[in-house]
């Protein structure tokens, strides 16, 4: 036992011996794609998207196998589907072993940082110069889905790189009960809020409000950045790369006390770990009088055999209404959605491919078409077409809502920044933390990991 | 020109080996050691690769400040990454709940798990179906059990607070407040592995001399002096045993946070297993989360072999 120890020990020491002193070269950039498109196979080929599990990722597969395909008969599209929470380790543990086993990643808008610094996804800067029309993007958009580093300022920069298209634009969209509020939904947040304490008062069994307040993925913190954004909070400051003393300032706490004092008790009971299913569900069951989520996942609450609110679509359509999310201070709404990004580890075949998709699907017609699909399209020409406007009661929702979009830090830093918005968050809406503190912990912790990222040596708790 | 005397020999194999070999070819039977070693290197070269080097390396990367996304080349931190984790707040936070949970549901387990076992000796008819239908939830995946009391202890939707509330009790929120949940946890895991310890208490009682007893009820013993002074005292090694494999699968909890809370709500649920998910995957801090991972076992190690030493002081008394 002791012989082993020693050797361990010896083994580990020289080891470490070995790789001591040495420089920093950990600061790597994408490789970059060519501005054509090579030449493409015609043998049988299956391009892999890797996506969480949700409505519009089974869309993207129906949608591409039956139009892309009349272009590239031999190319199958397949996309792999994860859990949500896992969506984030299941492609960078991919990277990380530098093989993955998808050709194109839909990242969040977030992840792009994380994914450029450590070189694995390519440069898309030339092949878009060259064959996608920029100007048909709202700037914001393209930014938000692609570039990096990221506009924080929400305009686009024409210099900065590009590392992805959009795919799949979203937002929140307000769900209110026409039968049990009215037909015209509350223009501000305070008056949101009186209006679902009324509906709860009055209807036994339905609450108030249902939104998402989980402490995986990004839910709970989506949730906090909203009331934040109509507060006139900010998240951070960008330039100085200052979390502590900006999140957490009298804005922010004005927010966050709205959250948990005000809207939280108007939830339903044992709500602290809802996400989009639940949030669907508890709308879908006639149990609230008003719920936000992010559009795109919003199809199934029309859908009469998840719905007890109908037995058709337009039953239930005349309960539900749609609608932008009110503001207050700011009208600000969350950014969803994302965009595609070819990985570098994929074959060469496979990367020709991706671009020859992403040229394609980024054309008006298909857009249009994807956009009729059930898909939320980024393209001005489609979010304006009746293709969009008439194909789910939401999308109007969307299209005005994309003046007012704002995303969260787009930094490489963004899977442990969003972890300690997650439980921070949760944990006050939970009871477990006071709001003033969640919120001065959430800024201060956020700050520690700001301004270790450059530091050298270990860390990371 | 006669042909060579053969040399006479006891062993067939002796003539055989007589014969000059080949030019350019040797041919050597394998002896007993080389027998061994042939059947032994494969699985020698698994273990090698799959457990020890990987341990290795991970004692490696847990002096340096390695990211296995970042790549580059791994710089020596010392023992930094060691301090960093020894002396953390929220590292010590995730230990206390950690050590909660084990001692919760180890205690709970071996409590129920012995009563059951205790309660199925003593039966004479179907202790073979009952025991069975016992272990059943030990063989499910935790995953599997995780969603399935996910299902059952949600507030709004579950089957408990739906039979909670035909009683005319009030809902609970089991996954969703910070004492509930951590007990929830316990209640999950005691569901589990309950059967475990059962199985184990049950293969000790059974072992019992039945001598003793008869030699107990002829001395007229009652039922509780026969339980404190025959069985128990038997029985006790062997479910100690037992208690140290569930404390250390205890210790190692991933899966059933990771369904049933994530570790919340906030941080409350988190054990250290479930923090070092966090560190190695959403940070990709590879030689933080090494050092945290060369830390557990070495915890484990130190309170193994010291149960262990309480084990063979046992057996010596």
């Amino acid at each position: 036992m002791k012989l082993a120890t020693a050797a361990m020990l010896l083994v580990a020491t020289t080891l470490a011996a070995c790789g001591g002193g040495q420089d920093d070269g950990a600061k790597t950039s994408a490789p970059k794609a060519p501005a054509t498109i090579p030449e493409l196979t015609k043998d049988p080929l299956t391009l892999s998207f890797i996506w969480f599990d949700w409505p519009p990722a089974h869309a993207l597969e129906a949608f591409a196998n039956a139009e892309y395909k009349k272009e590239r008969p031999n190319a199958t599209v397949k996309v792999n589907t994860v859990p949500n929470a896992n969506w984030h380790d299941a492609m960078f543990t991919q990277f990380a072993a530098r093989k993955t086993d998808f050709d194109i990643a839909i990242l969040d808008s977030q992840h792009i940082g994380e994914a450029v610094t450590n070189g694995n996804i390519l440069d898309l800067t030339d092949f878009v110069k060259k064959n996608i029309d920029v100007k048909a993007y709202d700037p914001y958009l393209l930014a938000a889905y692609g570039q990096f580093p990221q506009a924080e300022t929400g305009k686009r920069d024409e210099n900065a790189s590009l590392y992805g298209l959009p795919l799949l634009g979203d937002t929140w969209t307000m769900i209110y009960r026409k039968d049990l509020i009215g037909d015209k939904p509350p223009q501000t947040w305070d008056e949101m809020i009186s209006v679902a304490e009324k509906c709860q008062a009055n209807n036994p069994g339905v609450s108030g409000l249902a939104f998402h307040q989980a402490n995986g993925s990004d839910a709970a913190a989506v949730t906090y950045n909203t009331v934040n954004g109509v507060y006139g909070g900010n998240l951070w400051d960008a330039k100085k790369r200052k979390i502590d003393g900006v999140l957490n300032d009298a804005a922010g706490h004005e927010a966050m006390d709205v959250l948990v004092n005000k809207m939280k008790p108007l939830t339903a009971k044992g709500s602290g770990n809802w996400f989009i299913d639940e949030v669907n569900a508890a709308v879908a069951q006639g149990k609230a009088c008003i719920g936000f989520n992010w559009i795109a996942a919003s199809g199934g609450l029309l859908d009469p055999k998840q719905s007890k609110l109908g037995t058709t679509r337009e039953q239930i359509l005349d309960k539900l209404g749609f609608a932008t999310l009110p503001s207050q201070k700011t009208n600000l709404v969350p950014l969803g959605g994302m965009g595609m990004h070819v990985s570098a580890y994929s074959p060469t075949a496979n990367q020709a491919e991706a671009l020859n998709f992403m040229q394609w699907f980024e054309r008006a017609d298909v857009q249009k078409k994807w956009a009729a699909a059930g898909g939320v399209p980024s393209r001005t020409d489609a979010l304006q077409s009746p293709e969009f406007l008439n194909a789910g009661p939401f999308n109007q929702v969307y299209t005005d809502s994309v003046p007012r979009m704002r995303d969260m830090w787009n930094v490489p830093e963004y899977a442990r920044l969003v972890d300690i918005e997650n439980t921070g968050v949760n944990a006050a809406l939970n009871g477990a933390k006071k709001p003033k503190e969640a919120l001065d912990d959430i800024a201060r912790e956020q700050q520690g990991v700001l301004d270790s990222s450059n530091r050298k040596g270990g860390g990371g708790l | 020109m006669s042909d060579p005397i053969p040399v006479p020999t006891d062993h067939p194999g002796q003539v055989a080996s007589a014969t000059p070999p080949a030019p350019g070819r040797s041919r050597r039977r394998l002896g007993d050691r080389g027998l061994a070693v042939a059947f032994i290197s494969p699985a020698l070269l698994l273990l090698l690769g799959m457990s020890v080097f990987p341990l290795l390396w991970a004692l490696y990367l847990s002096f340096t400040d390695y990211s296995a996304t970042r790549g580059g080349p791994a710089r020596f931190v010392g023992f930094g990454n060691y301090t960093a984790i020894l002396t953390s707040a929220q590292v010590h936070q995730r230990a206390l709940t950690t050590l909660i949970y084990v001692v919760g549901a180890v205690a709970l387990q071996t409590v129920l798990g012995f009563a059951i076992a205790y309660l199925i000796s003593r039966r004479t008819h179907g202790r073979g179906l009952l025991t069975t239908l016992f272990l059943v939830p030990m063989m499910l995946s935790p995953v599997v059990v995780g969603l399935f009391w996910r299902f059952m202890l949600d507030a709004q939707f579950g089957v408990v607070n739906s039979m909670l509330g035909s009683l005319g009790l009030g809902q609970v929120e089991w996954l969703t407040r910070q004492r509930t949940a951590l007990v929830s946890l316990i209640m999950v895991d005691t569901w589990q592995w309950t059967p475990f310890i059962m199985l184990i208490a049950l293969a000790g009682l059974t072992a019992v001399p039945r001598y003793l007893y008869e030699a107990a009820s002829i001395d007229r013993a009652s039922e509780w002096f026969r339980f404190r002074t025959i069985t128990l005292p038997l029985v006790w090694p062997l479910l100690l045993i037992a208690v140290l494999f569930r404390a250390i699968e205890a210790f190692r909890l991933f899966d059933l946070v990771y369904i049933l809370t994530s570790g919340g709500p906030g941080v409350s649920t988190e054990t250290l297993s479930f923090h070092v998910y966090k560190v190695a995957f959403l940070g990709f801090n590879t030689g933080t989360a090494s050092a945290y991972g060369i830390l557990m076992v070495l915890v484990v190690i130190v309170l193994t072999q010291l149960y262990l030493r309480y084990l063979n002081k046992l057996k010596e008394d």
